[in-house]
């Protein structure tokens, strides 16, 4: 490839391209023009509020909860509902929000970080979108007619099989999991293809902005992580309730105890799942704010890289308490604590940026201090648990629910909504309210350490989780109480960063391209971008590209515009290799969906429907393939 | 209008039919997502045998051993018909792709009906004791797959010879034979745990 520096200074006309590229990237008109949408803005910013609209469903639950055990021998709900609702809100809480949420985030700022035009498979991307929506309405259409899962977010047998859950509320919750895991790994696999094939020319591995090594690592980890749980929850527990096979079956030779094994094989990485790409968007709000490059680009990276390797092999100390061989705990004690390590490189990555920057406290900034504090705070009692006497302790107690409740909304929740603040203006075109971002920030973080802190020590007292009351004697309480009234100083947090984005998003000042002048690709977009993001393809002449002097700086000419058409550059140093037609609108990707959800939902109450489902999703894909001749290709 | 450094791609190919294609890639990440499924499926395999003592259970019978041996002959033979239709696919040989992908068709048809002839003599089924469980998810999962990327390259010598014959059609081809290498080779650790794995990790 010719070296970037050497190419020559030409006069560009922006108009021409412009108008072609309008035309080529246009959405087909009313209704079925937004059903039929491939882009990834699009389908990214649906992702996120659908995400949003799910988190404030498991927010309600959360304080139903939180009302039922606000003080002893309290009867808001009843046992069963109280089953229910814990059931779905850890359910909707990890596989309606977080991993969508995250996936969203994804899908709308890796394309423009890494500077092309979509997705590598921008239908396969609206497929994933219509799967999570249906698995999300299919749960909550569950809990609406009262067939809502109460087993626990992670239905363990032999509770969760055919003997001693009897009706569909299981299935329900089975096939929700299908659903949810079939959009995660059409996100995965089309992000890391995206990551390692269609760069900027110039992008080498070593140029790659920190959130999107995230991302690819977080995508690998989905691709070999969600498998397990769809073996767990569909070839498991639904044909042992629908078609009587006997995995979990002691009596026929089989195992409950295979079940936790596998289900733990993805549900530990799961969190790193969450959490890897959380790490991404603190980097890239750190290095924006802290006004200089980031502190240790490879050891963040191979740090991310170590975190994923290590997450497969410690699934084990979930199950602490079964009594499995003290020999194979003791190596799982040893890898959970080695993952720390490669956390604490990435933290004392980020104090040594902030240490050397210039800081600007702006309210994404505040949340990633906010997540430091608390992260760490996880983290140390994530340590404390990994030590097996201390974990048959307070197994199954409130210091477990504490401990990942620090780590979960300190680690992935705090991040995103710094993330939001941090990105809100490339989203929207507007920028969030400042005075009022920093007073969620502060409610948020007052009323969850009020929530959760008490928490600990509840567990510490013996308070099991999963209880729908308890009696006054015991002398929780207090602390209950004190719980309580956080979940409610959480919730006006809540409706305060609710009430900043819908003013935000109306009113608010306009952000231009870049607001916070970030060094990444995403910030050269106009805000919001256009469906095409460039109107020339930008090539990578440094890690920060947008730091770099505007002379400097090299445009990539000679794709055609009148088409879809995007670069494939190689996977190691960026070079450009080859053009690529993206395919345009399609409403296959919705047909597809329905069609498989017939069968999917189908078989819940008839194993056979699946027969049905798969003669349709093949009719389904063979529509999605069909192509009529396009006259502009040649062969 | 600016004055900008440029660097012109117009010259660079169209559609390149290699492992240089964002398609491939995303073929290897799905199966990743498949292996990741059948190696679970071979530890579930083993960690269920540990629970009993005989194995299989009494009463069933031990598989076939000469249908399955040749099932799998010939399909690592039907790969020669997908390796042909993906080389022809970067040629641009139509006529090099349609029988390419016939041959591996028909190839992986007979070792279907192999397969099946094998699978029906069994005298248990998948509701009779976790061993009957495991081997029917096993071979009823691989089954699937196969068949699902059966019908897929038959929809592909379709278009091939009368659709709208393209790059897109031949990039097509060039990953669809990399999904069957895919099926076959993760076939052979299959095979291994359903037809040896009684003999070699059994006892009566």
């Amino acid at each position: 490839m010719t070296p970037l520096a050497d190419t020559p200074a030409v006069e560009l006309d922006d108009e021409p391209a412009r108008r072609e590229l309008e035309r080529s990237w246009a959405r087909r008109p009313g209704m079925y023009g937004w059903l039929s949408v491939t882009t990834h803005q699009a389908i990214g910013l649906r992702y996120i509020v659908t995400a949003f609209i799910f988190l404030l469903a498991g927010g309600v639950e959360a304080l139903l909860m939180r009302l039922q055990l606000a003080h002893a021998d309290n009867h808001v709900l009843s046992a069963d509902k109280y089953n229910q609702i814990f059931t779905v809100h850890g359910s909707t809480m990890m596989f309606l929000f977080a991993v969508p949420v995250m996936e969203g985030m994804g899908v709308y700022l890796v394309p423009l970080m890494l500077g092309t035009r979509n997705v590598a498979f921008p239908r396969l991307n609206a497929f994933g979108y219509w799967m999570y929506v249906i698995g999300g309405l299919f749960l909550y259409w569950g809990l609406f007619t009262n067939t809502g899962p109460d087993v626990g977010w992670f239905a363990y047998t032999p509770l969760s099989g055919p003997q001693f859950s009897p009706g569909k509320r299981v299935d329900v919750w089975a096939q929700m999991i299908t659903f949810t895991e079939i959009s995660a790994m059409c996100v995965a696999a089309e992000l890391a293809a995206t990551v390692m094939k269609m760069r900027a020319p110039g992008m080498s591995l070593n140029r790659i902005p920190m959130y999107c090594w995230a991302m690819l690592v977080q995508s690998l980890m989905v691709l070999f992580a969600m498998p397990a749980i769809m073996v767990a929850s569909n070839i498991f527990l639904l044909t042992d309730r629908t078609i009587g096979t006997h995995f979990s079956n002691p009596a026929e030779g089989g195992d409950p105890l295979l079940y936790q094994h596998v289900f733990w094989f993805f549900g530990h990485p799961e969190v790193y799942i969450i959490f890897i790409p959380a790490l991404g968007m603190v980097s890239s709000i750190m290095d924006t704010n802290c006004r200089r490059t980031i502190f240790g680009y490879p050891a963040m990276v191979l740090s991310l890289v170590a975190t994923a390797f290590i997450g497969f092999g410690l699934w084990v100390h979930h199950m602490f308490a079964t009594g499995l061989p003290q020999i194979g705990e003791a190596y799982f004690t040893a890898a959970s604590m080695m993952i720390a390590i490669a956390s604490g490189v990435q933290i004392f990555c980020w104090l040594a940026t902030m240490w050397t920057g210039r800081i600007r406290m702006n309210t994404a900034m505040h949340f990633v201090l906010g997540f430091i504090f608390i992260f760490v705070m996880g983290g140390l009692t994530g340590v404390m648990l990994a030590a097996i006497p201390l974990d048959l302790q307070v197994h199954d107690t409130f210091f477990v629910v504490a401990h990942f409740h620090y780590v979960l909304i300190g680690g992935a929740l705090f991040p995103l909504f710094g993330a939001f603040h941090h990105w809100f203006g490339k989203f929207t075109g507007r920028m969030m309210d400042e005075s009022l971002g920093k007073l969620s920030f502060w409610v948020l973080f007052v009323g969850f350490n009020l929530t959760f802190f008490p928490m600990h020590i509840l567990g510490l007292k013996g308070m099991t989780r999963r209880i729908y009351t308890y009696q006054a004697e015991m002398g929780w309480d207090p602390a209950n109480l004190l719980a309580t009234i956080g979940a409610f100083v959480i919730a006006a947090g809540g409706v305060l960063f609710i009430w900043n984005v819908v003013k935000s998003w109306n009113t608010g000042v306009m952000a231009g391209d870049n607001p916070w002048s970030s060094g990444t690709f995403e910030w050269a977009a106009t805000s919001p971008p256009r469906p095409y993001n460039f109107v020339y393809l930008p090539a990578a002449t440094s890690r920060y590209p947008l730091w770099t002097l505007p002379k400097e700086r090299v445009a990539v000419t000679g794709l055609r515009n009148d088409r879809r058409e995007v670069l494939v550059t190689s996977i190691m140093d960026g070079e450009p290799q080859h053009r690529y037609v993206l395919p345009g609108p399609s409403i296959w990707p919705l047909l597809l969906s329905v069609l498989t959800t017939i069968g999917l939902i189908g078989s819940v109450f008839q194993f056979q429907w699946y027969y049905l489902g798969m003669v349709l999703a093949t009719i389904g894909l063979l529509g999605w393939f069909w192509q009529r001749k396009p006259a502009d290709i040649e062969p | 209008m600016t004055a900008q450094r440029t660097l012109d791609v117009s010259h660079l190919p169209m559609f390149e039919i290699s492992s240089n294609a964002p398609l491939w890639w995303g073929q290897i990440f799905l199966a990743f997502i498949e292996g990741t499924m059948f190696c679970i499926l071979i530890a579930m395999y083993f960690y269920i045998r540990l629970n009993v003592d005989v194995w299989p259970p009494p009463g069933i019978q031990l598989p076939h051993e000469l249908l399955p041996a040749i099932e799998l002959a010939l399909l690592i033979a039907s790969c020669a018909g997908s390796y042909i239709a993906s080389e022809a696919a970067k040629k641009n040989d139509r006529g090099g792709i349609i029988g390419g992908m016939v041959l591996n068709v028909v190839l992986a048809l007979a070792a279907l009906a192999l397969r099946a002839a094998a699978w029906h003599s069994w005298n248990f089924r998948w509701d009779s004791g976790a061993y009957g469980s495991i081997t029917w998810a096993i071979l009823f999962l691989h089954t699937l797959d196969v068949v699902a990327d059966l019908i897929f390259t038959l929809a592909l010598v379709f278009f091939a010879a009368f659709g709208a014959y393209g790059p897109r059609v031949r990039l097509g081809v060039h990953v669809d034979s990399v999904v069957w290498y895919f099926l076959v080779a993760i076939w052979i650790p299959l095979y291994v745990t359903v037809y040896w794995g009684p003999h070699i990790v059994g006892a009566p």
